[in-house]
């Protein structure tokens, strides 16, 4: 289908008539700015077909006002070698023409016409919508919708396959998808997704299995009834026949007569035991008797035994009355060498004490010797102590002031020689008498004196002579022998010396008296360190206790000196050895007389005792006893042996009856007849349970119960059944449509895919686009990533919706349908580098297909390899025409 | 002169898993409605007794309101009923007939066999020897004891058991509970009246099985009758004849269907049975779509019309003609979808196969349909 010419008259802004002539059959690129016509363009293309013509519901295709007008639109275009002219009116003039070839079309004919060539439908009433516009919805894309391929994929549906069918040979089935929802939806009630039992059939087989168990519970208890009945039955049998046995009868006449033997053998048990008894009481008696005659006998014995006890306690007594003396004797000698000892120690005691106080009172003599000779020594020092100490006292004078005495007498000197040799000598030679008066000192024969001072010398008579020394040193060392002579007069004064020699004489005595003072103190401390008066105190106390002494030496009794004395140890211990001795003597002494007491009384004792068994002995009467007591132990002991005899044949009679056995089956049969009676009695306790269950049992009429339960189970597994086979069909039906249905769409897939690869080749090299049942482009692939279509960016999904298209559009050509594709302002969200991509897939397009490309900006197509044509130039070339 | 009826193996207390619920339940009225008749043609005929040779009951352990209602249904017959224990309710220590005794159901008229012996019905001359079943299996020939028993000269000697004569029946049948086949010579027998075998059959001149009086099986087709037997004295032969008595016809058909004319047959024969039919079918081969609604139709009407119908098609494979599926208007991938189905159907999954092919047809038909109208 090829679009050669538009023509459209009073619609939108196009009031007066435009046209769009010289449309090439591949692609053309019409532009113009907004507002310009481009889109009304495009509108009146789309109205043209979708639209009929009667429609009063395209009031936009009126310009604006304008309730007159009658929007026209004319095409021409060339379909398989024919030409087809298309002339539609709306509104006010409503008209629809088509001429194809030499055939004519008016009215809904026409446009019935079109909507087979280009597969699509026209609303029922109202505007024509996406859902309509079947086939061209797919080709032609509308500004912005380019992305939104899914939604067109699927309002072409059915269209496209049919288009298609031609193209794979095969005829899609006309309603074969309803077909197939009704099965799936009968399958979907019985039917889970995997294939699971649901609904009724699901069940159903829960209510067989019901059914199966209730059976199988009514079969066991029909088998319980029919035991019991069996059980009944033999046990009936049994008790009858008991019934008529009776065997306990006989084992109670056994019993019976098995008592009375042993009643006889329990008498005969009896006077056995009385004999026994009487046995018994014999030989006690007998026992008895015996131990008398015994002891009758045993006196003459006793006595035998009591004498020869006497004659040993006899024996026993002599013997220690002769150790008497020997005992006596020790005792006595034990006691003298005991006091000897006494004395002894005593004497050595008073030995010992004597010595001793002789021994101090030398002591004490020597003592108040040293004491004398000490005190006269300290007397003696105390008297130089007390001299040296009056010799200090007596020329006491500080050393230090004597030293400074010497210093100032040395400066003085010294000072007194240099004002000689600077003083003015003034010698005199005088006549003796004459006598001059020197500073009224007389002067007199010879004599020299240095003046340091003014002097005059008054020469009687004469007058005076004034002298003055010359000089400034003079003066002043006038002045500083002044001061030395004062400090020199009043250190001597101090001193109290008249001069150096006398304070040195006198420092040098007192020194000496110090050093004699303490050389007589030191002696003096040496006898006498505390004083004299301590010396004095023990010199009078060292004689009172020379006194003492000497007074109790003369207390204590002198020894003889004949007796010898040994040493005061030794006598102790001689003393304590003899001591000793005399307790052991004393105390053997003591145990001697006391066992010769006891002795003694044991002698009496058994001589008294012996003297009455003596006397008893004798007696008449015991010999009559005794006799007696023979004549009684003979009678007892026949008895004795008459009744054992007895014993022993009784014993004999009552082994052999054998009562232990006797007695086991008294048991034995009692038990037996109890059994008996009570196996019978339980029997018939059974036989009435049995009965009373059976008859309620029988009452459930179990039988017919599972009769009935087991037809229900039959009728349920029926229509189990016939729910599985219908099931089972459903789902083989379903699976089988599917399969074939897939089958089919992978036979339309094929071809779309190849054309689909085609130009994404050229877009991404490296990605897959898959086409899904639906003939949708579905999962998209590049490298690593995999994702449906409709996860890309929104210019990624504009470009693969319009490569879809194209590969439709190839699709549909190649099964001889119209393909007319008009792209109104697409790619809008493409780079430069896509877009590049994008018209090379264009233009290789446009070598199969028509493609219209609306656009308000050229400059972005200017390299798409054909001339624009302007609208803008267009209109006014129209406005041209109308004028010329 | 006497006359008595020889009727056996009621079953009373069986249910008809086969059936619906509601067909069943009809099917065990009849039996009852059998019993009735038995009383009816007891009197229609003058008989002097009526003889139940075993299975009065299906089970020992019936419902009380089954043991009421089988005695009440003897009713109609005031003259004296004997009934014997049979296999299925044999005289154990507790058994269906202790309870009917233990109800009070049972009428004085009915004699119950319920031990081994001679039952003596002296006003009808009838010396009646019984071989009861008294336990639950017996292996040994109860009939034996016939031999010793004795009966006085002028009664008719009329043996009463319920087992199978030996080497004369199928070998089915149970081999418990045998009974000689000379026994009416060895026992000097007028007459042995036996039950066990649903079908009435004859042993010999004066042994007979009387049969089930209505059909419960679709085995045994001579099934449905009671037995008038007239023995005009002591050791004459008796004279017998089967009564009809049973309601339903029981038939069981297993036909193939190869061309059309064979289905056309068949719906003939299906018109000519009566309405007292149960009816089981199974078909094999093969049948057209335009066979199949023909089919469906037909048994349909004979639903309605019979007691019951049960028809297996599992082994009939639908075979469209190209004018059936050209009428089906199946094109596209559903065309080829038929195809497969009917190449299935040869298969082992043949079943299913069919199945949706029937249930693909009748989707496309009934889309016809929709569109036509």
């Amino acid at each position: 289908m090829k679009l050669q010419r538009l023509r459209v008259e009073q619609l939108r802004q196009f009031r007066k008539p435009f046209v769009l002539d010289d449309l090439q059959p591949g692609l053309n690129l019409v532009h113009g700015p907004n507002e310009s016509g481009k889109s009304t363009l495009v509108r009146a293309i789309r109205a043209a077909f979708f639209e009929r013509y009667r429609s009063t519901a395209v009031d936009d295709l009126r310009p604006w006002g304008d309730s007159a007008a009658a929007p026209t639109i004319e095409l021409d275009f060339e379909h398989q070698g024919k030409r087809w002219r298309l002339t539609k009116s709306f509104l006010q003039r409503k008209r629809c023409d088509l001429t194809v070839g030499t055939d004519i079309y008016s009215e809904d004919d026409a446009e019935e016409k079109l909507a087979e060539l280009l597969g699509y439908q026209y609303p029922k009433r109202g505007v024509s919508k996406a859902e309509h516009w079947g086939i061209p919805g797919l080709l032609w894309v509308e500004q912005g919708t380019g992305q939104d391929l899914e939604q067109s994929v699927e309002h072409a549906g059915d269209h496209l396959k049919s288009a298609l069918n031609s193209l794979v040979g095969e005829v899609a089935s006309s309603g074969g998808d309803e077909v197939m929802e009704v099965v799936r939806a009968q399958r979907d009630t019985l039917l889970t997704g995997g294939g699971k039992p649901r609904g009724d059939y699901l069940q159903l087989d829960k209510d067989r299995a019901q059914y199966q168990q209730d059976i199988a519970e009514l079969n066991e208890r029909i088998v319980k009834y029919q035991e019991q009945v069996d059980r009944l039955g033999k046990l009936t049998q049994e008790f009858d026949r008991t019934e008529t046995e009776r065997p306990w009868e006989e084992a109670q006449r056994q019993l019976e007569n098995t008592r009375e033997r042993y009643q006889q053998v329990e008498r005969l048990e009896q006077q056995q035991n009385q004999e026994k008894s009487t046995l018994a009481q014999l030989q006690q008696n007998h026992r008895l008797l015996q131990q008398n005659k015994e002891h009758l006998e045993g006196l003459s014995k006793q006595l035998a035994a009591r004498n020869k006890e006497l004659n040993n306690a006899e024996r026993a007594l002599n013997l220690a009355e002769q150790q008497t003396p020997a005992i006596a004797n020790r005792l006595m000698e034990a006691r003298t060498a005991y006091e000897l000892a006494d004395k002894q120690v005593k004497l050595a005691r008073l030995l010992e004490a004597r010595g001793r106080l002789e021994q101090d009172l030398r002591r004490l003599e020597q003592q108040q010797q040293a004491l004398n000779q000490n005190l006269s020594k300290a007397r003696e020092y105390q008297q130089q102590v007390d001299q040296a100490r009056q010799q200090a006292r007596e020329n006491r004078i500080d050393g230090a002031e004597v030293k400074r005495l010497k210093a100032t007498e040395h400066q003085l000197n010294e000072e007194t020689i240099r004002s000689r040799t600077i003083a003015t000598r003034l010698s005199w030679q005088l006549e003796p008498g004459a006598s001059l008066s020197l500073n009224h000192d007389p002067l007199e024969g010879e004599g020299e004196k240095q003046l340091l001072e003014e002097s005059s010398l008054v020469i009687p008579g004469v007058g005076t002579l004034g002298i003055t020394p010359g000089g400034e040193e003079l003066a002043s060392t006038r002045r500083k022998l002044a001061t030395l002579e004062q400090t020199f007069n009043e250190q001597l004064k101090a001193l109290g010396v008249d001069s150096v020699a006398q304070a040195e004489h006198r420092l040098s005595a007192f020194e000496t008296a110090e050093r004699a003072l303490t050389h007589a103190e030191e002696l003096l401390k040496s006898v006498a360190p505390g004083g004299i008066d301590p010396l004095l105190a023990q010199q009078s106390e060292a004689g009172r206790e020379l006194q003492t002494a000497k007074n109790q030496l003369q207390a204590t009794p002198e020894p003889d000196q004949g007796e010898s004395v040994p040493g005061l140890a030794e006598a102790d211990a001689a003393f304590t050895r003899a001591g000793a001795s005399l307790d052991k003597a004393e105390s053997d002494e003591r145990k001697h007389q006391a066992e010769l007491l006891t002795r003694k009384q044991a002698r009496d004792n058994a001589s008294a005792e012996w003297q009455r068994l003596a006397d008893e002995e004798q007696s008449p009467e015991r010999q009559q006893q005794l006799r007696q007591l023979s004549d009684d132990l003979a009678s007892i002991e026949k008895q004795t042996a008459d009744l054992e005899a007895s014993l022993a044949s009784r014993e004999r009679d009552i082994r052999e009856a054998r009562p232990d056995l006797l007695r086991q089956d008294i048991e034995r049969y009692q038990n037996t007849i109890n059994n008996l009676r009570q196996t019978q009695e339980a029997r018939g306790r059974e036989l009435r349970d049995i009965k009373v269950r059976l008859e309620a049992w029988g009452a459930e009429g179990l039988e017919e119960q599972l009769n009935e339960k087991q037809a229900e189970f039959e009728q349920c597994t029926r229509r189990y059944q016939e729910l599985h086979r219908r099931a089972q069909a459903l789902d083989l039906l379903l699976t089988l449509l599917t399969e074939k249905r897939q089958a089919l769409t992978r036979r339309l897939q094929a071809p779309l895919q190849k054309h689909l690869n085609h130009y994404l080749s050229v877009l991404f090299p490296q990605a897959t686009l898959e086409v899904d049942e639906q003939l949708r482009p579905g999962t998209f692939t590049r490298g690593s990533e995999l994702g449906q279509m409709t996860e890309l960016s929104f210019g990624a999904r504009e470009q693969m919706g319009l490569i879809s298209r194209l590969a439709y559009a190839d699709l549909l050509r190649e099964a001889g349908r119209p393909t007319l594709v008009i792209l109104d302002d697409t790619l809008v969200h493409s780079d430069n580098e896509r877009l590049e991509d994008m018209k090379r897939i264009l233009f290789d397009a446009a070598s199969r297909h028509q493609i219209l490309l609306f656009t308000c900006h050229p400059e972005k197509w200017q390299d798409l390899g054909v001339p624009p044509l302007d609208i803008q130039a267009l209109k006014e070339g129209v406005v041209g025409e109308t004028m010329g | 002169m006497p006359r008595f009826l020889h009727t056996a193996d009621w079953q009373m207390g069986r249910s008809y898993s086969r059936f619906d619920t509601e067909d069943g339940a009809a099917l065990v009225e009849a039996r009852f409605e059998a019993i009735e008749k038995l009383a009816q043609l007891a009197n229609e005929h003058q008989c002097d007794a009526v003889l139940v040779a075993g299975d009065v009951f299906d089970a020992q352990t019936v419902s009380d309101r089954t043991i009421r209602r089988v005695f009440n249904a003897t009713r109609g017959f005031a003259g004296p009923w004997v009934m014997l224990p049979g296999n299925h309710d044999a005289a154990l220590v507790e058994s269906v007939w202790t309870r009917a005794t233990r109800l009070g159901a049972v009428p004085d008229n009915v004699h119950l066999a319920l031990e081994p012996g001679v039952i003596t019905l002296q006003s009808q001359g009838l010396a009646l020897l019984c071989a009861p079943l008294t336990q639950r299996h017996t292996y040994g020939d109860l009939t034996e004891a016939f031999n010793g028993y004795d009966t006085s000269g002028g009664l008719i000697r009329v043996g009463l058991a319920h087992g199978s004569v030996q080497g004369l029946l199928s070998d089915d049948i149970d081999a418990t509970n045998p009974i000689a086949p000379d026994r009416t010579d060895a026992s000097r027998l007028d007459y042995l009246a036996l039950g066990d075998w649903h079908g009435t059959k004859q042993i010999n001149d004066r042994t007979w099985y009387s049969g089930t009086p209505e059909p419960e099986r679709f085995r045994n087709n001579e099934a449905g009758f009671a037995l008038v037997v007239n023995v005009t004295g002591p050791g004459d032969k008796p004279e017998v004849t089967p009564i009809a008595t049973g309601r339903f016809q029981w038939h069981q058909w297993r036909e193939t269907l190869a061309v059309a004319s064979d289905l056309d047959q068949l719906l003939q024969r299906l018109d000519a049975l009566p309405e007292a039919t149960v009816l089981d079918l199974r078909l094999e081969g093969a049948i057209t779509l335009a066979g199949e609604d023909q089919l469906l139709g037909a048994l349909s009407v004979a639903e309605a019309r019979f007691r019951s119908i049960r028809c297996d098609r599992s082994g009939l494979q639908l075979e469209p003609t190209d004018d059936d599926i050209a009428e089906l208007k199946a094109d596209g991938y559903v065309g080829e979808v038929i195809s497969e189905l009917r190449s299935q159907q040869e298969g082992d999954r043949g079943e299913p196969a069919r199945d949706a092919l029937a249930i693909l047809a009748g989707l496309l038909k009934g889309r016809d349909q929709e569109a036509s109208q």
